[in-house]
């Protein structure tokens, strides 16, 4: 009766992220710096707080918090990083990384 | 006193043996390595950049709106978002290694272009959304 719930709850998330715009966005981060650990800490603990901010509120969140004005900064913070990425000048990791491998 | 004393001598010399050479060595190692320039990003930086923008964009996406219904629908809030953690630390693990992955078999010049142009179109994507809605949601107020 517990088990289902969770499983279901589970699945249903997972499902859902896979090639969700965050995971992408961890797959873009994560291939061009070579910290995956702190690229795996913030983004899990980003997703988690969000779900629990989610799970706590219930329906009462989107009256609380503008979440189109906060998708907006979002939005935001993607463009700088994808444009971090094309300038060397801001990358995330030095351009010689990875030829040894 | 005499004794704390002594200890903490042979205690400094213990340390000036052993710390010492460690530190001497580590120095070397980093003189040795590639340089590692200024505008490599230190990992609380990484972790800030990688937390704010998942947060933010995770605000109001379907996977919040989806946890907050299934613990309204249930009543078990802490079952649904255990579950829901579980899942999204799975998918986030998911994303690094491939991330990772894909590193290992594209050149890094590519990789970047290619992770660039995604992060710009997915930024022109859901800020377009966003201010979609929030005009729509001006209009009807």
């Amino acid at each position: 009766m517990e088990l289902p719930l969770l499983l279901s709850t589970f699945t249903t998330v997972f499902l859902a992220e896979l090639g969700d715009k965050t995971q992408l966005a961890t797959v873009a981060i994560s291939g061009n710096s070579n910290r995956p650990l702190a690229v795996f800490l913030g983004s899990a603990s980003a997703l988690v707080l969000a779900s629990l901010l989610g799970a706590m509120t219930g329906g009462s969140i989107a009256a609380v918090i503008p979440s189109n004005l906060l998708q907006l900064f979002a939005a935001l913070g993607f463009l700088v990083i994808g444009i971090r990425m094309f300038n060397p000048m801001f990358s995330f990791s030095p351009p010689d990384e990875e030829t040894q491998s | 006193m005499e004794v704390g004393a002594s200890n903490c001598e042979s205690l400094n010399a213990i340390c000036a043996l052993t710390i010492k050479p460690m530190v001497e060595g580590s120095k070397e190692k980093t003189q040795a390595g590639p340089p590692l320039e200024s505008k490599e990003l230190g990992f609380v930086a990484v972790m800030t950049t990688t937390f704010t923008t998942v947060f933010l964009a995770e605000m109001g996406d379907k996977t919040q709106i989806a946890t907050l219904l299934l613990s309204a629908q249930s009543g078990q809030t802490w079952l649904v978002f255990l579950g829901a953690a579980l899942a999204l630390i799975a998918s986030s693990l998911v994303g690094v290694l491939v991330g990772r992955a894909l590193a290992n078999i594209l050149p890094p010049d590519r990789l970047q272009k290619m992770a660039g142009t995604l992060m710009v179109a997915l930024g022109l994507w859901l800020g377009l959304q966003a201010t979609q809605s929030l005009i729509a949601s001006s209009q009807t107020s």
